[in-house]
Parts: C-alpha cells; sequence; structure tokens
C-alpha cells in the first residue's frame, strides 16, 4: 500500500439528495470524473465517490454519498445522513415537482443529520434555460429562508459544480476552524487524519489476512 | 816613338811573356799536334809550316765533307724513309681516328639496347606480376561467370575465393588511383565490377532457386556464403530471402494444419483439434505448438544469414520472421475465434485470455511487428472483452432475480455465490501478469452489481435488518477483497458504507437500550435545569431510580442480552463489538449525568451512595470489559 493516499489531512462525508432524476449522479460524476453522462440508471441505495480537493491549503478528501432519488431507497439512503458533513441538495431547474419536494428533503436532512451539517442547494440542469421551470429568485428566496448555501448548475455543462462542492467543504473547513464541528463527535461527517484501515467497524481481525495470498504468490 | 804604340807592344810582350803555357791545355794539345808533323825546326820548315798546316786542314775537311756526304746521304735517305712512314702513319692514323670514331657509335647502341634489354625484362616482369594481380585468369573467369556455351547453372566454392580477388582488385585500384594511374585503375575498376555484378547476378539466380525449393531447411556452406556475398546488394539479397520465406511460409501453415487435423506421423501426436471440446487445453495445444514452431524457423533463418554481417539485419530478419509466420494467421484467427465465441464461463475465458497473454509475449519475444503478433493482439483484446462481457453476464443472470435475505440475514445464496465467484477470479487474476488491470476490472465487474443487489435486497426489510443485511454482505465481501492487493478504492467504499451502517444499528441500539431501561424520561429531566431539585420531580425518586439500578445490574451481569437480537446476526464480531461499546457509551454518559445529579447535595437526596453505590468509572470498567 503507498503512503500517497494518505496525503490528505480531513476527511469530510457529502451526501447528494433529491428527487430522482435531478441529476444527483451526473453532478457527482462530472465532480469527480469531469465527465458528464448523458444516460445515467437510475441509482439503486447509494453509489459513492471521492476526490481529494484543497482548501486554504490543506488536502481533503470528499467521500461522497450519492443517493438514489426514487422513494423505495429511502429508508437505505438514511442510513448515509447520519455522519454527513456537507448535503447537497438537489432539484431540477425544469421540474417544479422536484423543487416542490425540497421542503421534504430539508426536514429528512434536519433531521437526520447535526446541526453542523452544510446544506447546500443546486438548482441542477441550467444548461436548459428555455425548459425553465423554477426561477432562480425564488429558489434563492427559499435557500435565505432556510440558511442554506445556492447555486444554479449544470452536471451537463459543468457549471457551478466544482464552486458547489468546494464552497460546501470550505464552510465546513470554516466551522472547524471556528469551532463549531466537534471532530471527535462519530457524527461530525469529518475525520482528522484518515483512520488506519480497519480501524473502526471492519474488523481488525481481518488485517492480519490481507496480503498474505499475495505475499506468497509473488 | 809614341809612347802609346810603345805601351801595347809592351803589353803585349807582358801577356806572352807571362803566359803559362804549362798551364794551357788547348795549347799543349795544338803543341802535342803539331810534334807529329814538325819534326826539324828549320826555315824552310818553318815557311812551310804554315801551307802544310794549312794543307794539313784542308785534307782534313776533305774528309770529313766526305764523311758527312755519305752521313748526308743516309740522312736524307731515313729522311725519306721518314717522310713515307710519316706519310703511311697519318693515313693510318685517319682510318684508325674513323674505326674509333664508328666503334663509339656502335658501342654507345649496344650499351643502350642492352640497357633497354634490361628495362624490358623489368616490365616484363612488372606486367606480369600486375595482370596477375589485376586481372582474372580465363579459368578465373569461368568459374566466376560459367562456361558461356554451357549456360553454367551450378556454382562451386572457387566461385567465393575469385569474388573475393575481384573485390580485392577493386579495392586494390585504389591505390593505383591515387599512384596516378588513374585511367588504368577506373578502367580495371568498371570491368572488375562487370565481374562482381555478374557473378553476384549468377549467385542470386542460384539462391534464389535453393530458396525456392528449401522443404526442410539443411543449408550448404554453398548458399550460407552465397548469402553472405549477397548482403551487399540489398535488393538481391531481399529477394531471395523473400523467396526464401514465401516457401517457408506455406510450409509453416501447412503443418500447423496438419498438426491440428492430422497429427503427427501414424497419428503421434494425436491431432490437436481431437481436444477442440476443452478450450483451455485446445488454445494451449494451438499456442504450444507455435511457441516451439515459430523459433525453430527463427533459428534457421539464423542460420540461412549466419555468415552475413548481423547488425544490418536485425530488422530485416525481424520482418522475414514475420512474413513467415503470416501463414499461420489465419488459421489461429480462425480457431481463437472459435474458442471465445463458445466458451460461457468467465472463468474458463479469463484462463484462456492469460494463455493468449502467455503466448503473445513469449512468441513476441521470438518475432515482432508482425501480423501474427497483431492477430495474436487483437485475440488478446478481444479475449480480454469477451472475458469481461461473460462475467458481467454471468453477474447479470445471478442478480436477475431479487432475492429475500433469509432469516439470519446473511448474504443470498447468489450474492454468496458472487463473492465465490470475485473470490476464485481474483486469485487466478493475482497470479497473472499485468494483475493490477485485470484484478480492478474484475472487482468493478462484480462489485458494483453486487452493492446494488444488496442495497436493493435491503430497501425490502425494516431498518435494523436492513443496516444488519448491509453490514453482513459488506463484510463477507469485505473478507473477499481484503485478501488481495489494488482493491483499497473498493475497500474504502464498504468501509464507508459499513460505518454508515454501524453508525445506524448503533443508534437503534442505544435508543432500544434506553427505552428498555425506561431512562428515557430520566434523560429528559436531566436535560431539563428549569425544575429544582431533581429528587422531587417524579420519577427521579430513590425507589424508582433503584428500579433502574435493578436493571443495570441484569444488564452488567449479562450484557449480550440487551443487545436487539439482529445484532447477534451480525457476522462479523468486531462489528457486533463496536455497536453494544457505543451503546453502552451512551447509556454511561446518562449514568454519569445522573450520578452526579444525585450526589449534587442542591437536588437534595439523602444519602446518595445508597441510591447510587457504583460510580461512572466502575460502571465503564463493569460494562467495558
Ligand atoms: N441537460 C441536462 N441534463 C442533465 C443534467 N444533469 C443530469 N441530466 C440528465 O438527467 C437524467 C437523470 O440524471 P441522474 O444523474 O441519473 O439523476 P439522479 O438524480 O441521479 O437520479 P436517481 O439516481 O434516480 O435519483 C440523466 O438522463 C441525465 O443525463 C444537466 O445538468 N443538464
Ligand atoms: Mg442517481
Amino acid at each position: 500500500m503507498s503512503t500517497g493516499q494518505y496525503n490528505y489531512s480531513y476527511i469530510f462525508k457529502y451526501i447528494i439528495i433529491g428527487d430522482m432524476g435531478v441529476g444527483k449522479s451526473c453532478l457527482l460524476h462530472q465532480f469527480t470524473e469531469k465527465k458528464f453522462m448523458a444516460d445515467c440508471p437510475h441509482t439503486i441505495g447509494v453509489e459513492f465517490g471521492t476526490r481529494i480537493i484543497e482548501v486554504a491549503g490543506q488536502k481533503i478528501k470528499l467521500q461522497i454519498w450519492d443517493t438514489a432519488g426514487q422513494e423505495r431507497f429511502r429508508a437505505v439512503t438514511r442510513s448515509y445522513y447520519r455522519g454527513a458533513a456537507g448535503a447537497l441538495m438537489v432539484y431540477d431547474i425544469t421540474r417544479r415537482s422536484t423543487y416542490n419536494h425540497l421542503s421534504s428533503w430539508l426536514t429528512d436532512t434536519r433531521t437526520l443529520t447535526n446541526p453542523s451539517t452544510v446544506i447546500f442547494l443546486i438548482g441542477n440542469k441550467c444548461d436548459l434555460e428555455a425548459q425553465r421551470d423554477v426561477t432562480y429568485e425564488e429558489a434563492k428566496q427559499f435557500a435565505d429562508e432556510n440558511g442554506l448555501m445556492f447555486v444554479e448548475a449544470s452536471a451537463k455543462t459543468g457549471q457551478n459544480v466544482e464552486e458547489a462542492f468546494l464552497e460546501t467543504a470550505r464552510k465546513i473547513y470554516q466551522s472547524i476552524q471556528d469551532g463549531r464541528l466537534d471532530l471527535n463527535a462519530a457524527e461530525s461527517g469529518v475525520q482528522h487524519k484518515p483512520s488506519q484501515p480497519g480501524r473502526n467497524t471492519l474488523n481488525n481481525d481481518q488485517q492480519q489476512n490481507r496480503y498474505n495470498k499475495d505475499n506468497c504468490a509473488c | 816613338m809614341m809612347p802609346e804604340k810603345e805601351n801595347i807592344l809592351s803589353k803585349r810582350l807582358n801577356k806572352v811573356l807571362e803566359t803559362r803555357f804549362e798551364n794551357d791545355q788547348d795549347t799543349l794539345d795544338a803543341l802535342k799536334e803539331l810534334s807529329t808533323f814538325y819534326g826539324e825546326n828549320t826555315i824552310q820548315a818553318r815557311r812551310n809550316l804554315r801551307s802544310q798546316i794549312e794543307k794539313r786542314s784542308l785534307e782534313i775537311n776533305q774528309n770529313f765533307l766526305a764523311s758527312f756526304r755519305e752521313v748526308k746521304d743516309v740522312f736524307d735517305n731515313v729522311y725519306q724513309d721518314v717522310v713515307e712512314m710519316s706519310q703511311s702513319i697519318e693515313e693510318m692514323t685517319t682510318k684508325l681516328k674513323n674505326a674509333k670514331a664508328q666503334t663509339k657509335q656502335l658501342l654507345e647502341r649496344t650499351r643502350q639496347l642492352q640497357e633497354e634489354s634490361v628495362k624490358n625484362d623489368m616490365k616484363q616482369t612488372v606486367s606480369k606480376a600486375f595482370l596477375e594481380k589485376f586481372q582474372l585468369t580465363p579459368e578465373e573467369v569461368v568459374i566466376l561467370h560459367g562456361s558461356k556455351h554451357k549456360r553454367d547453372v551450378t556454382i562451386s566454392e572457387e566461385i567465393f575465393v575469385v569474388l573475393e580477388k575481384v573485390q580485392k582488385i577493386h579495392a586494390d585500384c585504389k591505390i593505383l588511383l591515387q599512384a596516378e594511374h588513374q585511367k588504368l585503375a577506373l578502367d580495371i575498376m568498371d570491368q572488375m565490377t562487370l565481374h562482381q555484378e555478374g557473378a553476384l547476378e549468377r549467385l542470386y539466380r542460384w539462391s534464389q532457386n535453393y530458396c525456392r525449393n528449401v522443404d526442410n531447411p539443411e543449408f550448404t556452406e554453398l548458399v550460407t556464403r552465397a548469402m553472405g556475398c549477397l548482403q551487399t546488394r540489398p535488393v538481391l539479397f531481399k529477394n531471395v530471402l523473400n523467396e526464401y520465406c514465401s516457401s517457408r511460409r506455406g510450409v509453416l501453415a501447412g503443418e500447423f494444419i496438419d498438426a491440428l487435423t492430422r497429427g503427427g506421423p501414424s497419428g503421434n501426436p494425436a491431432p490437436i483439434e481431437m481436444r477442440a471440446h476443452d478450450p483451455q487445453i485446445y488454445i494451449t495445444d494451438i499456442l504450444v505448438w507455435l511457441n516451439k514452431a515459430i523459433p525453430i524457423e527463427k533459428r534457421n533463418l539464423d542460420l540461412l544469414v549466419k555468415t552475413c554481417n548481423k547488425e544490418e539485419l536485425k530488422e530485416i530478419l525481424d520482418e522475414a520472421l514475420a512474413n513467415i509466420c503470416e501463414g499461420i494467421c489465419q488459421p489461429l484467427q480462425i480457431r481463437i475465434d472459435k474458442i471465445l465465441n463458445i466458451s460461457i464461463d468467465a472463468s474458463i475465458l479469463y484462463a484462456v485470455t492469460n494463455l493468449i497473454r502467455y503466448y503473445k509475449k513469449s512468441i513476441g519475444k521470438i518475432t515482432q511487428g508482425g501480423l501474427l503478433n497483431t492477430v495474436l493482439e487483437e485475440m488478446q483484446t478481444k479475449s480480454e472483452q469477451i472475458f469481461l462481457l461473460a462475467l458481467q453476464n454471468q453477474v447479470n443472470n445471478a442478480l436477475v432475480r431479487v432475492e429475500a435475505p433469509p432469516r439470519d440475514l446473511s448474504p443470498t445464496s447468489s450474492i454468496h455465490h458472487l463473492i465465490s465467484l470475485l473470490r476464485d477470479m481474483l486469485s487466478t487474476a493475482s497470479m497473472s501478469e499485468g494483475r493490477e488491470i485485470d484484478m480492478i476490472k474484475i472487482a468493478q465487474c462484480v462489485v458494483d452489481p453486487l452493492l446494488r443487489a444488496v442495497n436493493e435486497q435491503a430497501s425490502r426489510l425494516p431498518p435494523t435488518d436492513m443496516a444488519v443485511y448491509t453490514l453482513n454482505c459488506m463484510y463477507s465481501l469485505y473478507t473477499c477483497l481484503s485478501l488481495y492487493e489494488f482493491m483499497d478504492e473498493k475497500i474504502e467504499r464498504l468501509q464507508a458504507q459499513s460505518d454508515a451502517q454501524v453508525d445506524t444499528l448503533t443508534s437503534e441500539q442505544a435508543s432500544n437500550l434506553v427505552a428498555n431501561m425506561n431512562l428515557g424520561p430520566i434523560y429528559t429531566i436531566l436535560q431539563d435545569h428549569s425544575h429544582g431539585p431533581l429528587s422531587s420531580i417524579p420519577g427521579m425518586e430513590p425507589s424508582n431510580l433503584r428500579n433502574f439500578l435493578g436493571k443495570l445490574d441484569s444488564v452488567i451481569s449479562a450484557p449480550d442480552t440487551v443487545l436487539l437480537p439482529q445484532i447477534n446476526l451480525l457476522a462479523s464480531s468486531t462489528h457486533k463489538k463496536v455497536i453494544q461499546k457505543r451503546a453502552f457509551e451512551v447509556l454511561l454518559a446518562i449514568y454519569k449525568q445522573l450520578y452526579e445529579g444525585v450526589h449534587n447535595p442542591v437536588n437534595m437526596y439523602e444519602n446518595p451512595n445508597s441510591i447510587l453505590n457504583r460510580t461512572p468509572e466502575d460502571l465503564s470498567k463493569m460494562l467495558m470489559s
């Protein structure tokens, strides 16, 4: 194992939520791979993505849960709110229903995450200006009323995607600096220095087995 | 008298008187002579003396004259003779002079001729040497070009000797050139070039013909040396090589087909296609055959050019070997295609892929840059693709039906099956070359659909079951992946997903514990500081607290009994312990608050130690041990 994978000082956990089809998986993919997936299948349960970013000269690893918007996975996805330091709440600017559901998403987020979780509202698909169904202003007002950060973005063109993820990280980092975020709380969604592999939940007793096979095979 | 006269006389007298005759020899002689005829001193005698003397003198002179006349005559004769002699001599001298002049010319010519003769001899020697050195003998010409009449096609070893000579002459001409024999040198060079071209042309035809008919290459010295000579003419050399290659190409392809369909002599070894039903054996046999046959071709090719300069040949030989191998490409491709198209099992396809990779590499060390390499490369890529497709299919087929997780919340049989498939594939892949990419692709192929299936299955369960089932599947998958390198990315995800499930279960377990111990109301009261002394609040009476302590004791005596039943279904004891520990930590935190509250005089508990006798530290030790 290279030590290179540990060249970051924090892990921030994110969760991306919102109705199905609003483009959550596309946003994640755009952020991690810098590519747009035109034909993205519905997410089954959760998907996972990571990327190392830099905030204030600190390397931070983002571990991002992309959740399924489909109702039937709501119970499955709830597990992933708890440890989130950042929540990206996404709606589709061309579908008002997805905007209308935001309050219910917000309620879920507020109850399942801890108070210091940074919530960022993203109005996705802003490239489809012609089909706009939700104005910027009303969404902005909603965000302000609820103390959320907000941008309109496009997973297709990549517009504001980077900004949304990075801005969230900056806000989290700021909370750490301000001492508002307790790093030791299990549910802060932030780990200072990466854990040793298998440190907490995945069986330490398996550790010694790792690579045994490879060692003798070489 | 005159004194003077007197004086002269006296002088003379004196002189006579003074003369001493005894001392004068002439006088003495004269006197002696006189005595012979003057005997008496008489006047007569004296008078006669004079005439006598004169007579005597005349007589003497006459005698003298006569004598001299004789002498003169003799002298005259002598003179005459001498004159004549002189004349003769003169003539002779002239003659001699002439003769002498003539002889000199002759000598001169002779000398010249002699010199010339020596020079000519030299020249002849030189010419002969020169001819020997700078020209071919007629025999040599025949050796070189064959007899004109017979259209000689066979060649002999001697041709190389002569050819070498031709080349040497050509090279020596350069010295001539420097020695200012330019015209000659150039002429000879032209001549030698012609000889050489002619001879090479002849060697070329001969070699080409030879190579056209090599079934079993056992090269003679002749052909290898011919190749050595032809190397200086790249076009000819390549043509011969091409002839050889196309001949061998046909033979090799034929042998390959024979090995496939007919086998060795009298069926031993058996034809490879006899075992075509077993893809692994079939492809191994095919590739082993190639891996054996191609080095032989390479060795033969090397033998053919063994006298050549190898440095310049690398590329040409590579090309030639590739050329030879071209014939087997099509039958090979057809067969591999067939294997790839009939096999359905991913693990067999993976084995086939690895065999192709191995032999592609092995063969690639012998022959490069040819069609065979391209075909093997294509086959490898195709095999890799088909393998991954087959694996995907296999995974999809296994997951096509959403199974309900069993009661014990262990992975369903299809999940279990896929994990063991993954383990098998990874274990094979971890020993293959380029394993990192393979392993990552295999994991990608299996893990992602598998996790989706687990999510799908879990989504149909109640929350606690869902978390336990998910965690059990993650654990099982983790156990598999953690054995191998390069799985960090997947493991990170499993870790994160497991953490989330553990957190969920911890929270469930903690709430359950709190509820079971009726700690809920106590906890709520403890948070609220507006009530005044705790002891006066309903539910916080010592009796009620003792009730709680009773429950706490039973927890301490049997910590496992308070666990949610599903927690006991966790496959990982570590997971179980972590969840239990964290739930107890919640319990401990509340107990600590309660303990401090009871012991705080403000709350007016009487004898707090009798109510809560355990310190939080004691309790911690008991619960966490
Ligand atoms: N024009 C446009 N299309 C987008 C954009 N983002 C996503 N899409 C399309 O919207 C569809 C749904 O995107 P997904 O990313 O799968 O949506 P999701 O939120 O992950 O959906 P679930 O996984 O079912 O919850 C896909 O066909 C995308 O191609 C965008 O910014 N612009
Ligand atoms: Mg999605």
